[in-house]
């Protein structure tokens, strides 16, 4: 007998442990990816019981389901298109209210929904009684209480929703009306649309949406509609301009009913853990010191752990190169493509591991723990000075590291456009490798004046990065300015389960992606630097440097500063090896012989756009793959091209005139 | 006792209130609403020294930004002595 796969849609506004669940049921059989077409993560996994099997699906984490958020449209249209057998919603028992809030528009769907009543624990530590029973009836609907947090509940959940499917659980759902004074709008509008709301729509969710003001309905009506009904519905919403009130206190009526039936109080006015914890961290005196102290913890554990273990994986794969080599010494391409670009490419992907592995671990660890809300607050002020959220300050700072888990860490970020603001604006943070050939080639060129010049760079690069944020949140990105209402959630232990199923997931993720498209690229690049006459000079990149040596010129560069630029791509520490090679340099060592073959005036020019050259392959795999649409990320390479070569122009420009 | 309204973003740290009004778009009232903000529940201002407002309502903690601050009207809520 084969029995269909039954799929479970897991819902809930954001910090209710919906992710602890699902990290409960799914394991490590869950997968990650996208919503097709957006840049939001969509979560999947398996659970089987019972020779059942359920495809336990991720929804975004959301407080309602207008259509003001790509999580929330992404929430509804998939519970509208697709179909989902069950839905589990869960509600934290500390906010009841909220979450029956988030029921009632769900409800509306008209899906079989299961309540997940989680934190009971926390609930009774505050004092607040749930009579589970009770709300059971008033809802109309099964309510399981759980704490998953300690794994408590989850069976029974599972055999609720396999009643519900298999249809021996009451299921007679009640749900809010609008509030009286409204209802013959209701009743209006209904009449106006018979015959116009067709599948997979339901007339009383699109009524209420429709009261709502929703503007993804309001759009889907205006072109269904004939102009003289339209009219006439636009009519009757004007005549009623607060509607979307009645709709919201018909909701808060029917909560106040449940809880006023189902919840007993008692042990008011306690201060709790959070309350005092917060006291400090979020004044910022205290605040402020204490996110940088945790940034440098975070920076100490990711580098100064993830370094080591970096130096250790490029051994072993320097020792397996070694011991491959030998076999295929004879012929010139086959050791550069297998030696350096396979074994190469895998093992700088291999490398990004261990940083990716300290990062993902403690941005999960903090997540969960209740600290990134804290952080964001205090941040967020600053941050939206240039364009930003609050929530883009971790992100960018490890980006002084190594711009990849900056990169990959700016899916913290909810909003999609802050998402891609943020990841546009990555690339202005310098990592390590980028200031290891900024100094190195600065100190060659001045000397010890060298590092006041990298200095210089750097202050640079975040002016320019607060500027173009500025400038591109104001006019170009436009984040629809989603009104500043963040929930800052209970400190709580962290579920170490959790956190290391999430790391381990988003590792594997990155290896399966953007590690096989590193790879290549570094075999491609290999290609790209020898074909066809066998060093750089002669390859197809050194014949492009000179063929574009003319536009160089204005801007001080000569075409193996060209090449050295765009070896670059490859790692950072290949322009340093190119120019090497192009400028002949033995034993006297770069430092000897720079300052004879480039004029000052040019080296300037060429640190500045090293500093804002495009990013390394590694980062920029990483880049396509967050920002999601092509057009974001060439926007972005152009962008960054153009910028470098500008201040190139002007820098050089400005050296020429002050005689250097 | 005359309680008098004012915006929310005046209301000191410790004080509380009760929602009066919210005067702001479709967007916002929606967003403020599925977390708890309506007229008729009672807010307590938690941090209030420049930037977003924390809050407490019905149990939960939430930030709200100054200009949202500034077009919710609370009663306020004066302690009885």
């Amino acid at each position: 007998m084969i029995s269909k796969e039954i799929t479970v849609a897991l819902a809930g506004q954001p910090n209710v442990g919906k992710s602890t669940v699902f990290n409960i049921l799914t394991g490590l059989s869950q997968h990650v990816g996208n919503w097709p077409g957006k840049t939001i993560e969509k979560k999947e996994g398996i659970y089987v019981v019972n020779g059942k099997r359920l495809k336990i699906v991720d929804l975004p984490g959301t407080y309602s389901l207008t259509a003001y958020s790509e999580e929330e449209k992404i929430a509804r249209d998939f519970v509208i298109n697709e179909r989902p057998d069950v839905v589990v919603l869960i509600i934290n028992a500390p906010a009841i209210e909220r979450g029956l809030y988030l029921l009632s528009e769900f409800l509306l769907l008209n899906v079989p929904i299961v309540v997940a009543l989680n934190m009971i624990d926390v609930a009774d530590d505050q004092g607040i009684h749930i009579d589970v029973n009770l709300l059971q009836r008033y809802l109309g609907i099964p309510v399981v209480p759980m704490i998953a947090s300690k794994n408590k509940g989850i069976k029974e959940l599972i055999s609720v929703v396999l009643s519900l499917v298999d249809g021996s659980v009451r299921y007679s759902p009640s749900l809010p009306n609008i509030s009286e004074d409204h209802k013959d709008l209701f009743i209006e509008l209904s009449r106006s649309l018979n015959g116009y709301i067709s599948p997979p729509y339901l007339n009383r969710w699109f009524i209420t949406k429709i009261m709502e003001g929703d503007p993804d309905v309001t759009d889907k009506m205006s072109k269904r509609l004939p102009p003289d009904i339209w009219n006439k519905v636009k009519s009757l919403l004007r005549e009623h301009e607060d509607s979307l009130l009645a709709v919201v206190k018909g909701r808060y009526d029917w909560i106040e009913g449940a809880v006023r039936t189902t919840i007993s109080e008692f042990k008011r006015g306690q201060v709790l853990f959070t309350d005092k914890l917060d006291d400090i961290l979020t004044r910022p005196i205290f605040g402020i010191p204490i996110l940088f102290g945790i940034l440098t913890f975070v920076f100490i554990i990711t580098y100064g752990l993830g370094l080591p273990i970096q130096y250790l994986l490029e051994s072993s794969m320097s020792y397996v190169a070694g011991y491959i080599e030998p076999f295929i010494s004879e012929s010139f391409w086959l050791r550069g493509i297998v030696i350096e670009g396979l074994i190469g490419g895998a093992g700088t992907v291999l490398t990004f591991l261990p940083i990716l592995f300290f990062f993902f671990l403690i941005m999960a660890f903090l997540e969960d723990v209740g600290y990134m809300a804290r952080a964001t607050f205090i941040m967020d002020r600053f941050m939206h000075l240039i364009g930003l959220h609050g929530k883009s300050f971790l992100p960018l700072c490890i980006g002084f590291g190594c711009n990849v888990p900056a990169v990959m860490g700016s899916r913290i970020l909810e909003s999609t456009k802050s998402k891609i603001l943020t990841i546009f604006l990555t690339p202005f943070i310098p990592c390590t490798a980028k200031l290891a050939v900024v100094t190195l080639i600065s100190a060659a060129m001045f000397g010890k004046k060298g590092i006041i010049i990298s200095l210089i760079l750097v202050m640079g690069n975040i002016l320019l990065l607060g500027i173009t944020g500025t400038i591109m949140s104001r006019f170009i990105i436009k984040s629809q300015h989603m009104p500043f209402i963040m929930e800052l959630p209970f400190y709580h232990k962290p579920n170490f389960r959790t956190i290391l199923v999430v790391v381990w997931i988003r590792i594997k993720a990155f290896l399966e992606k953007a590690g096989t498209i590193i790879v290549l690229l570094s075999i491609i690049l290999w290609l790209f630097s020898h074909i066809p006459g066998g060093d750089v000079e002669r390859s197809i990149l050194g014949m492009f440097g000179k063929v574009i040596e003319p536009i160089g010129k204005p801007i001080g560069l000569d075409w193996r500063m060209i090449v050295a630029l765009m070896a670059s791509i490859a790692a950072r520490e290949n322009s340093i090896a190119a120019l090497g090679v192009l400028y002949n340099v033995k034993a006297e060592g770069i430092r000897n012989v720079l300052p004879h073959v480039m004029s000052y005036a040019s080296a300037l020019s060429f640190l500045v756009m090293l500093m804002l050259f495009v990013p390394c392959a590694a980062t920029l795999v990483v880049m396509k793959q967050e920002m999601g649409e092509w057009r974001w990320f060439l926007t972005s390479f152009i962008f960054m091209i153009f910028l470098s070569y500008l201040s190139g122009a002007i820098v050089f420009r400005c050296a020429l005139i002050l005689g250097l | 006792m005359d309680n008098d309204i004012v915006p929310l973003s005046l209301l000191g740290e410790g004080e509380e209130g009760i929602i009066h009004l919210i005067s702001g778009g479709h967007k916002m009232v929606s967003r403020l609403a599925s977390m708890g903000i309506i007229s008729g529940t009672k807010i307590k201002v938690v941090r209030n020294i420049g930037g977003p407002l924390i809050v407490t309502i019905n149990g939960s903690r939430i930030a709200i930004g100054r200009g949202q601050a500034r077009k919710i009207a609370v009663r306020r809520l004066f302690d009885k002595r």
